[in-house]
């Protein structure tokens, strides 16, 4: 139906609506028609669309890339081909797949993509999930679409708090976790003294109110806790005013994160601070922030780690593995990304498909006790796995043995304690 | 309403409309409500820009204060979604009143400087008023309530959300084509000679300002429904850019070419992510120097001018830019494409 523009001008608007709105209409109705013949298609067997697809949604390209990434997506697709090889002809799921989006750690983007992963691209659970705020948006998704989702990379508490749901697990850390390790353990080992800076945004203030309390309730005191722009390039600021408080702290806890962490710290050693009487404890910190910084910069800084691939022969073993496959070892959170879609195919093994009601009754509850979780229990009353999680020091320059062998473990944080109670908010 | 605009400029209006109700059919319908927004919303922005030659930098904070108070509403007075898109309008309407009575009287640059000040404010404030706002968590789980109709399928609220845009359209080409409209124009193209006439241009381009913010409002009010989610992105400057650059790739000044402007990016956007290649902003800013360097026109209104002076060659052309006579044929030939 192409009208040329000069048949239209000599003909006139009465001839050109003649012709062209009942073609238009046609037009329309045909459209209408091909919407109609090609609508979803209902599921009627166990497993829908006839294949289970695991979405890893994270950071690919920005501040979290080395965390999880690609890299949790190679984790993922590791869990898929122990899966297969345990249960071979048994599986229920014989076709698996696994994508990958890049959430870019906006929430905004997030929340699109999550939609776009359950309705367009058929994914029956997102994976990982870093950033806070992305999280809870992708957890919103979650319940208004009643698929399953299970974060390992985000910190915040509020996933198995108040905005908990039916779909919604929380698999790896929390805020809680990382104040509660390091605070208790440095507190009652002496460091009664604290000062702490936090960036200014939702996870730097969760830290500081959890880190704070923690600290408390060991009988020590926060001395101060300042708030610093994010993103921040200079901490002088701080750094300088750290020795002087009164009374002198004896640790500069920094709740900074990725790049500012990176930065704080090169600060913190470049005036000198450990040799000022002031020791510094990191609240969240990744393998790959210490072996981007050195181990030298962060020497004998103690931290709370939820996995070590060389903590001893069943990581050690899983992370040759992986390095086989990426050529890094991995961080807490890829082994968190396996261990996750490994403990999800086994729910949709026992449960026969993969419907997410099926499937989340199969995960309540459940035990686990994988290369990633030990003594490890999926909480029926807010999603929240709990499992045995570490204190860990960066290692002396001179103890470093290989590439990557940064930590040593000092004591194992049993699973009872490590977490928060069930916070009475979360109301599945 | 609409069918004063049907009997006025019959195939353009039947085709636009033919376009809006099939688009959800022919792409995946959050991503065709995402468009409808955007629409709107660049409409908004040519109203401004195109008509009254104004070009707000800061039109993010009418387009998400809108989204904020359209979520509060939405969460936490439980009333139907239409009640919360309006009520957003309103609130940017209201906003717009004192950022636009101390920003029309400045020009070009100073102008331009100064609402985008003013949106880094509400950007600012939307940051630190956690309690309210969500801070960078955003505001999260926004009902799309419509007496106890079930919208949560995106393909329905589609349809829902729909004609809040297409009255949106009549109101800005009903502005447009009014003798307000034509003021504005005069005010674009000389603004001494209309204040010599005695038309308080200040005053004008106020009206027009919030009138602006307002459409903006119901865009953004609609489209912070539509994801159940209004995040810091949307108070944020590079959403001013976006609106700003899909006017200018559809054409400046043609009113609906910023929809096809906005079709255009998301569409991109989305193709080019859902294809896994993520560094979108390659490709739309390579598209938006071609455009600006080849057809200043903008798309819109490069196709309108060469077939206007193709079958306006036996007639004067007449060059005012809201005369778009001969845009009945370019019309279908976006219809189609």
């Amino acid at each position: 139906m192409v009208i040329s523009p000069r048949a239209a001008a000599s003909g006139g608007p009465a001839r050109v609506r003649r012709c062209v709105v009942p073609s238009l209409a046609l037009a329309a109705a045909g459209a209408l028609l091909a919407g109609c013949g090609g609508g979803p298609a209902g599921g009627g067997g166990k497993i829908s669309d006839g294949k289970v697809v695991l979405a890893v949604l994270n950071d690919q390209s920005g501040v979290y890339a080395d965390v999880s990434g690609r890299g949790g997506v190679e984790a993922v697709r590791m869990a898929v081909a122990d899966y297969k090889a345990k249960y071979g002809d048994k599986a229920v799921a014989d076709t698996i797949e696994v994508i990958a989006a890049d959430h870019q750690n906006k929430p905004d983007v997030a929340n699109s993509k999550a939609q776009e992963l359950y309705d367009r691209r058929k994914a029956d659970v997102i994976l990982d999930v870093p950033t806070s705020s992305a999280a809870l948006a992708v957890a919103n998704v979650a319940k208004n679409k009643k698929k399953v989702f299970i974060d390992i990379g985000a910190a915040t508490t509020e996933l198995t708090g108040k905005s908990c749901n039916k779909y919604t697990f929380h698999y790896g850390y929390n805020s809680y976790m990382l104040a509660h390790g390091t605070g208790t353990a440095l507190t009652k080992d002496g460091a009664k003294n604290w000062y702490v800076v936090y960036p200014d945004y939702a996870f730097g203030q969760d830290m500081q109110k959890t880190f704070t309390a923690a600290v408390r309730n060991a009988g020590g005191n926060v001395v101060k806790s300042d708030p610093a722009p994010f993103p921040n390039d200079n901490f002088s600021t701080f750094l300088l005013k750290a020795p002087g408080l009164d009374p002198k702290p004896q640790v500069l806890g920094t709740m900074q994160a990725g790049g500012d962490l990176v930065n704080l710290v090169k600060q913190y050693n470049e005036y000198k601070l450990r040799d000022k009487g002031v020791g510094l404890a990191v609240g969240l910190m990744f393998i790959t922030d210490i072996h981007s910084l050195g181990p030298d910069a962060l020497s004998e800084t103690r931290f709370t780690d939820f996995w070590y691939w060389n903590m001893d022969a069943t990581n050690r073993a899983w992370a040759d593995k992986y390095q086989a496959k990426t050529g890094k070892r991995p961080t807490a959170v890829q082994a968190g990304d396996y261990s996750a879609a490994l403990q999800y195919l086994e729910a949709v093994q026992r449960a026969g498909t993969d419907k997410s009601d099926d499937v989340v009754k199969q995960l309540e509850g459940a035990k686990v006790n994988d290369v990633f979780a030990r003594n490890g229990t999926i909480r029926a009353e807010d999603h929240l796995l709990t499992h045995d999680v570490y204190l860990a020091q960066v290692k002396a320059f001179k103890d470093v043995k290989e590439p990557w062998d940064y930590e040593k473990i000092l004591k194992t944080i049993p699973a009872a304690e490590a977490f928060q109670p069930v916070d009475p908010a979360c109301k599945l | 309403m609409i069918l004063s605009m049907l009997a006025r400029r019959p195939v353009p209006a039947v085709a636009g409309l033919a376009v809006a109700l099939a688009l959800p059919w022919l792409i995946y319908p959050p991503v065709a409500m995402d468009i409808a927004c955007w629409a709107l919303f660049a409409a908004a922005v040519d109203l401004l820009l195109g008509f009254t030659g104004l070009l707000s930098f800061g039109h993010a904070a009418f387009w998400g204060g809108a989204a904020y108070t359209a979520g509060l509403i939405a969460l936490h007075t439980g009333l139907p979604f239409p009640a919360a898109v309006l009520g957003g309008a309103l609130l940017a309407a209201l906003l717009a009143v004192p950022i636009g009575y101390l920003s029309v009287r400045l020009r070009g640059i100073y102008f331009a400087m100064v609402t985008l000040a003013f949106a880094q404010m509400v950007y600012f404030v939307a940051n630190q008023w956690r309690d309210v706002t969500g801070g960078e968590n955003g505001l999260q789980g926004i009902p799309r309530e419509l007496f106890g109709l079930d919208l949560s399928d995106p393909f329905y609220f589609y349809y829902a959300g729909l004609p809040f845009v297409l009255a949106g359209f009549f109101v800005a080409w009903r502005i447009v084509r009014s003798p307000f409209g034509r003021v504005l124009v005069s005010i674009r193209d000389n603004p001494a000679r209309a204040r010599a006439l005695g038309y308080p241009v200040d005053r004008y381009k106020l009206l027009a300002f919030v009138l602006s913010a307002a459409l903006s409002g119901v865009a953004g009010g609609l489209f912070a429904i539509s994801h159940g989610f209004a995040s810091l992105q949307e108070v944020y400057w590079t959403t001013s850019g976006q609106v700003v650059m899909m006017v200018v790739l559809g054409g400046i000044g043609t009113l609906w070419g910023g929809a096809l402007g906005a079709a255009l990016i998301v569409e991109l956007n989305d193709r080019l992510a859902t294809a896994g290649f993520e560094e979108t902003g390659i490709i739309t800013g390579a598209i938006f120097m071609l455009v600006v360097l080849v057809f200043r026109r903008g798309i819109w209104g490069t196709v309108r001018h060469l077939l206007a002076s193709r079958a306006g060659a036996s007639r004067a052309a007449a060059p005012e830019p809201s005369d778009n006579k001969p845009a009945n044929s370019d019309t279908l030939s976006d219809a189609r494409a």
